[in-house]
């Protein structure tokens, strides 16, 4: 074997498997800008700096929860606590921030509770071998509960600043954003993030390879934790207080997200980006559907019809190759 | 000519399964520098064996060696360690992720604590290069054929650089091309030293390419030697014949010339240009390997998976049924294999589960007559000999059972044609005589009855005729003079042109 790959294959397997995994998302990609484009016309404010701010903070929670939501459905798994998990984490935050822990406090405990609700969790599912659907069925119960324990009526507060840093008129949102997606790269270049498509595509088959499996899967349940209890950070800061109930939106509309963006119920199959244009594409339609005056209950119809025809088209397409 | 101490080896190990022994005694032993063929008919305990040497699983007695040394608890991991690596017949593989990234998956080459896609490219494309595999490696495994998903799976192998191969019928779907491809590189490993256990149903493969082979009959060992002045006849008998004794009904002709199902130019699934006459009044035994399209026949002509055919008389009518109901209708009843999933609804009462057939004649908001359900009932109990409480669930009887409760609800009906999928699978001996006895009684009675087994005794001593099943065709209809367990494995097999009588 040789240690010193030639220049010629340096970077030449990592960038075309890249490539590779667009192929299934192009078509989305393409609605998903051809809203952009619709949006911009209705509302040319976006190309404006406070506009872009403005559009990037709608989506972000959305994108946060739907990333959350597409990593345990690659494992195999799904979770019906993400809304329970996202309240959570804004009334942990509006409660310990302004306190003596400070913000640096506060955001680590909403760190800790994330990974450790999401750790204990994956722990139930995997190691009892018990549904997910129960058990985050129940878990959002218990943490739901929790919430309103912490916080039983709107309130709490977030520093003004950190309001103004993540909500404000400034990029903010966008570039944390990025800093995510490129995080969630890295782990997946990793060998335990990889393992996630085989562990949930053929568990069977990944543990004989010598897949660390359930380590796998509870990882992602413990990633997905945190990105709930982050998601909870930052809609606490958009609304400036804590709201035990202001996740609860965002169980379905994960779950909406990730099957507009390709992701299989069946585990190992779509991908992250798709994810995050279902997400977006979802966050549009919302907006649009808005600008062109539709009723909030012909959104919600319309939203409805679209997240079936978007799983429906593909079917369509295998049935007559 | 062995001194060296084997690679690997099995050593007086038993297996069994919730009180069915599976292995008894078995040793083998895998030198380096030699391809080992091991043989046997399904069931006979192959699987069984190769889970044992790659740790899947352990042995409730005997001992697993590894460099002549005994480890008592042997897990996949310390079979990886020890370099023994298997190509399963079921694929390993994911198919959304690369060639490479399935290649190396379980044991990527790291670079501060990331996949080091470089080094991962250039030890995947040897591993390629050996089997012939030259799609560009960042190729989902998704998009491959199966036969190129099968040299994946070697690829994968070889990435591990083993000491010991195990390869579970590799051929099986691999094109001419990419056997002899693996086969050369099967004779460069033993070059290399390594060791190879070869299993495969094509003896002549077998034949060519391997120098020791060890036969599995009913979990027991029937053969260990060298290949050298062996045929393949020789091989096949070693695999087959077992004592009847009294398990089978004494065998009468009953075949009248009527026909109940006749086919011409029949295809669904894997099946595809069958000619075939299902006459009544006798057993028509289907053989051949699991997976070779038996069961898509059987579902075809009941119309439960896409059919088309030439043409079709089924009990008089023409065309094929195109669908349950229809198939019903026309006097055409299936039991299937899986009586778990498919053949009995476990949770509800054995009632219920024979009566299902009936419900759906019934006009569908027509209120049902619990007395006349109980006495139907009653009566299919006592004529099938199902012992204890029809108001139980199905799941608390035993597997014979339950088998005879998925004949039963077909009964009421007065079938004319009964299509079985392996009616005896897991069935203790006891049952298995009297499921034969009604099978027999069926036919006698003037039905068709068309038994798809896994159990070659079965269809020689059972069946009026034999349809065995190669790739989708039916490669010998083997009239009741000629049935020998030989003569079924050896036209299952490919072994030798068999005669076709019509």
């Amino acid at each position: 074997m040789s240690m010193v790959p030639s220049a010629k294959s340096a970077g030449a397997l990592y960038w075309p498997v890249q490539a590779r995994r667009n192929i299934g998302v192009r078509s989305l990609f393409l609605v998903v800008l051809a809203f952009l484009v619709a949006y911009g016309v209705l509302f040319p404010g976006l190309f404006t700096a406070s506009g872009f701010a403005k559009f990037t903070q709608s989506w972000f929670p959305l994108a946060l929860v739907a990333m959350a939501q597409a990593i345990l459905m690659l494992t195999g798994g799904i979770s019906l606590a993400i809304g329970a998990t996202v309240s959570l984490g804004a009334v942990i935050a509006a409660t310990t921030m302004a306190g003596p822990l400070g913000v640096a406090g506060g955001v680590a405990i909403v760190v800790l509770a994330g990974l450790g609700i999401g750790a204990a969790t994956g722990f139930i599912v995997v190691k009892l071998r018990l549904p997910a659907i129960v058990v985050t069925l129940a878990g959002s119960f218990i943490i739901g509960g929790a919430a309103l324990l912490i916080l039983p009526r709107p309130g709490g507060a977030i520093p003004a600043w950190l309001s103004d840093l993540l909500a404000g008129d400034t990029p903010a949102a966008f570039v944390l954003l990025v800093v995510i997606v490129l995080l969630w790269k890295l782990y997946l270049a990793t060998p335990l993030g990889l393992s996630l498509y085989a562990a949930g595509e053929n568990p069977v088959g990944a543990y004989r390879s010598g897949v660390p499996v359930d380590a796998a899967r509870v990882a992602a349940y413990a990633i997905s934790g945190l990105l709930s209890t982050g998601a909870g950070l930052f809609v606490a800061a958009q609304t400036g207080s804590g709201d035990p109930v202001i996740g609860t939106a965002f169980t379905l509309n994960s779950i909406a997200a990730a099957v507009l963006g390709g992701i299989g119920f069946l585990g190992g199959q779509g991908t992250m980006r798709g994810a995050l244009a279902g997400s977006l594409l979802l966050s549009l339609m919302i907006s649009v559907m808005f600008f062109l005056g539709f009723t909030p209950v012909a959104q919600y119809v319309a939203q409805g019809l679209i997240i079936i025809g978007a799983v429906a088209i593909p079917q369509f397409r295998k049935v007559q190759p | 000519m062995t001194t060296v101490a084997p690679l690997l080896a099995a050593r007086g190990a038993s297996k069994a399964f919730f009180g069915n022994p599976v292995l008894r005694g078995v040793s083998i032993a895998l030198q380096p520098g030699r391809v080992h063929a091991l043989l046997g008919e399904n069931g006979a305990g192959k699987s069984t064996l190769i889970n044992l040497l790659s740790g899947a699983l352990r042995p409730d007695g005997g001992e697993i060696e590894v460099d002549g040394r005994a480890v008592p608890r042997m897990t996949p991991a310390l079979a990886r360690q020890a370099g023994i690596a298997v190509v399963q017949q079921e694929l390993s593989l994911t198919a959304s992720l690369s060639i490479a990234e399935n290649i190396g998956l379980g044991a990527y080459p790291k670079r501060f604590g990331l996949i080091d896609y470089n080094e991962l490219a250039a030890r995947a494309k040897a591993a390629c290069a050996l089997v012939g595999l030259n799609e560009p490696l960042s190729t989902p495994v998704g998009q491959l054929a199966l036969g190129r998903r099968q040299m994946v799976e070697i690829a994968k192998a070889l990435y591990r650089m083993p000491r010991v191969l195990i390869l579970d019928e590799p051929t099986s779907s691999l094109s001419a091309t990419e056997t002899k491809i693996l086969t050369d590189l099967l004779e460069r490993l033993r070059g290399e030293g390594i060791a190879i256990l070869y299993i495969s149903h094509r003896l002549n493969e077998v034949m060519a390419l391997c120098q020791h082979v060890t036969v599995l009959k009913d979990g027991t060992c029937t053969a260990d030697r060298s290949l050298q002045g062996t045929d393949a006849a020789g091989l096949v008998r070693l695999m087959v014949g077992r004592d009847p004794g009294d398990l089978f009904p004494q065998w009468q002709p009953s075949a009248s010339p009527a026909s109940a199902i006749s086919v011409r130019g029949f295809s669904a699934g894997l099946m595809r240009d069958v000619d075939l006459d299902i006459r009544a009044g006798e057993v028509l035994g289907v053989g051949g390997l699991v997976g070779q399209g038996q069961e898509d026949l059987l579902l075809g002509l009941y119309g439960a998976i896409p059919a088309k055919a030439a043409s079709a008389v089924v009990n008089g009518a023409s065309g094929l049924p195109g669908g349950v109901p229809k198939a019903n209708a026309l006097g055409l009843a299936y039991v299937p294999a899986d009586r778990k999933r498919e053949g009995l609804h476990l949770i509800h009462p054995i009632l219920t589960n024979m009566m299902l057939p009936a419900f759906a004649r019934l006009p569908a908001l027509k209120l049902r007559s619990r007395k006349t359900e109980r006495e139907t009932g009653k009566s299919l109990a006592a004529q099938l000999a199902i012992k204890g409480d029809l108001q139980r669930p199905a799941q608390a009887l035993s597997g014979g059972n339950q088998q005879k409760v998925a004949l039963a609800k077909w009964m009421p009906h007065d079938p004319l044609v009964l299509l079985l999928n392996d009616p005896t699978r897991g069935v203790d001996v006891e049952t298995k005589r009297e499921i034969y006895l009604m099978l027999r009684g069926f036919a006698a009675a003037g039905k068709a009855v068309v038994l798809l087994s896994s159990d070659t005794p079965e269809l020689v001593h059972l069946c009026d005729r034999v349809a065995v099943v190669r790739e989708g065709r039916i490669t010998a209809t083997l009239e009741r003079a000629a049935l020998s367990e030989e003569a079924i494995v050896s036209a299952a097999m490919g072994a030798e042109k068999q005669k076709v009588a019509a």
